[in-house]
């Protein structure tokens, strides 16, 4: 039990309800501050007053709002990746496959035309 | 982080689903974007490096999205921790601390007396050149209350003080705030 609030906690309680919107009046009053700590009331609606909660910029946003959906995305990949080791091996086997078969294709191909002008050339 | 018993956490049902889905975290980072903005500007007192360290703490939040428990924290502290490491990072880097003053706020502008508006446009400027002035732990305690709405359980999770030492801090803060703005 805390029979008795110190001054910062009434001060604090008070503070709650000016940014409740209570008059400062009317929350010195509920609060019970005494006379010293009243003025101080005056000066919590001035700094209510005096710094409002600032928007930012909607370019800011925009690009902020970028980078985070990119994020989410490379981790939403990464995640996948890590609950599906198997399919991740599989993948990038058959990618592996496909580009083994690709170059050796070329290189065939590549062998078959230059064959007659080897020919053409003794 | 220790954890902070009490708060009940308004955004747990959406980071549960950030946490199954990553693209649902847009619900979370569209919620957050313009309050981490504030306290990244409000402490470096420029929009580059606030976009900057926002930026920085949106990626890191998401990266670490999966690792978020919950422990008693809110998941807006958790958040606002993760700013508040990327502001020191920065402030490190830096060397000093703000390029600029807070000056570079827009005022908003409500229809009425056009000279009423001047005074309240140019008191408002007082009131922040004199939170630039605070130390930085009290400027800290200040902008997460007033601008970001957290309570004083939640502000000593992000800056990692108990929450009567945050009490304490938001007292003295304010009571350095009505002797500069005595001054003036």
């Amino acid at each position: 039990m805390n029979p008795t609030p110190s001054v910062a906690e009434r001060l604090d309680h008070a503070i709650g309800q000016v940014l409740g919107g209570a008059s400062p009046a009317v929350a010195s009053a509920s609060a019970g501050l005494d006379l010293t700590t009243r003025p101080l009331i005056e000066v919590a609606e001035a700094v209510r007053g005096a710094l409002p909660v600032l928007p930012a910029s909607p370019g800011f946003e925009g690009r902020l709002d970028a980078r985070l959906t990119g994020a989410v995305a490379s981790r939403d990949a990464l995640a996948w990746a890590l609950r599906h080791p198997g399919r991740l091996i599989v993948t990038g086997a058959v990618g592996s496959a496909v580009g083994v078969g690709v170059t050796a294709y070329a290189v065939w191909r590549s062998s078959r035309r230059s064959a007659p002008h080897r020919f053409l050339g003794r | 982080m220790g954890a902070v018993m009490g708060d009940p956490d308004p955004d747990l049902v959406d980071v549960r689903a950030a946490q199954v889905d990553h693209s649902a975290f847009g619900t979370l980072y569209r919620r957050y974007l313009d309050r981490v903005y504030g306290y990244c500007f409000y402490l470096l007192g420029d929009h580059h490096d606030a976009e900057d360290a926002t930026e920085r703490t949106f990626l890191a939040a998401l990266a670490a999205i999966d690792r978020y428990r919950d422990q008693g924290s809110t998941f807006r502290a958790w958040l606002f921790r993760i700013a508040h490491n990327q502001l020191a990072n920065a402030l490190r880097a830096r060397s000093r601390q703000r390029t600029a003053p807070l000056d570079a706020v827009m005022e908003p502008m409500a229809p009425g007396d056009p000279a009423a508006e001047l005074v309240q446009a140019e008191e408002a400027r007082t009131v922040r050149r004199a939170v630039a002035l605070l130390a930085e732990d009290r400027r800290q305690v200040i902008v997460l209350r007033f601008v970001d709405g957290l309570s004083a359980r939640e502000i000593g999770a992000v800056i990692g003080r108990s929450e009567g030492a945050v009490r304490v801090l938001q007292h003295r803060a304010l009571r350095d705030l009505a002797a500069l703005l005595a001054r003036r």
